[in-house]
């Protein structure tokens, strides 16, 4: 009885550790360029505080669904049955891992957004919206590895060692698998938003070539769902 | 608590092998397809006239690169279905 409660709670501990690593260093990196372009242009403070925080606000996200699930686990703790406490572990590693291709994936195009307004701050409200777009994208990720999280918690209590082996699998496969997508993303939004930065009459073909490279970057992470729902369910 | 063969340690520990070989797998190609997709981005903004040649560019690198996280899907699978 105490070691499944234990099990939930070190699986809330991993959800949120892992969990704030990337949307933290995302952050840090879109307030890096933000001051950089403080620096070369200092009458454009207002724009740049601004879009800073939305920017910030949408990276932030990841590490919001990493506490839902964190806090969700810290409540079970009193679980009596081995199988649910593998569960919550493996929900907990699920979320963990999952946000940390998301966190850094949005705080590229966030940075590299801050740095085309910082060159020309007409520019900003195409870029902000180009921005928005491709961190929306980013995101899929963690909702992947959420999705797979509230399955894992509201799992039916009953299984042996094959189920509780099966879904600590799930929870690596989904949790790994995102980490790579999640950056991959960021990398093609990063570098649009320098392109739109460079000439924004080039928005359309732009937002175009980021989604259908966005698109075929997420097909790992899509690999990576299907197995560990297979795991969760066929077994 | 009952008893647990070597068989079922054996199955027990492929399907957590799975999970393993899918979850790293999909590291390496979708960061390497973000890198292709990227670079192709930031081309079309310096050359617009060749979007197409570099969008069909993109995608045949982007294929290329994603071969690892399928051969990781087929271990996977493998590991689930056959061991």
């Amino acid at each position: 009885m105490m070691i499944s409660g234990l099990f939930s709670v070190i699986g809330s501990g991993i959800a949120m550790g892992l969990g704030s690593i990337g949307s933290a260093v995302g952050e840090g990196m879109i307030a890096m360029s933000a001051v950089e372009s403080l620096g070369r242009q200092p009458k454009a403070s207002a724009k740049i505080l601004r879009i800073m925080i939305i920017a910030q606000a949408v990276t932030e996200t990841a590490a919001i669904f990493a506490l839902v699930i964190s806090l969700l686990l810290l409540f079970q703790a009193g679980t009596d049955s081995l199988f649910k406490g593998i569960t919550y572990l493996s929900a907990g590693i699920t979320i963990g891992l999952g946000t940390i291709g998301a966190g850094l994936g949005a705080g590229l195009p966030g940075a590299s957004a801050m740095k085309g307004i910082g060159k020309q701050p007409r520019n900003s409200d195409v870029l902000t919206v180009h921005m928005i777009i491709g961190q929306a994208v980013t995101q899929t990720s963690t909702i992947f590895a959420l999705t797979v999280s509230l399955i894992l918690i509201m799992l039916a209590p009953t299984g042996g060692l094959l189920k509780m082996a099966a879904c600590l699998g799930a929870g690596f496969a989904m949790g790994f698998g995102a980490v790579g997508p999640g950056i991959g993303d960021g990398l093609v939004a990063r570098f649009a938003n320098l392109g739109v930065a460079r000439d924004p009459k080039n928005m359309g073909l732009l937002t175009r070539t980021m989604i259908i490279g966005q698109a075929i970057t997420e097909t790992t992470d899509i690999y990576a769902m299907v197995v560990s729902l297979i795991l969760i369910f066929v077994i | 608590m009952e008893v647990i063969t070597g068989e079922q340690l054996i199955k027990a520990l492929a399907l957590l092998a799975a999970g393993l070989s899918m979850g790293l797998g999909a590291v390496g190609p979708g960061i390497g397809e973000g890198f292709v997709g990227g670079k192709a981005c930031e081309s079309i903004g310096r050359r617009p006239d060749e979007a197409n040649l570099i969008t069909k560019t993109m995608i045949i690198g982007q294929a290329i690169s994603e071969t690892t996280g399928i051969y990781a899907l087929v271990v996977s699978l493998i590991l689930i279905f056959v061991v």
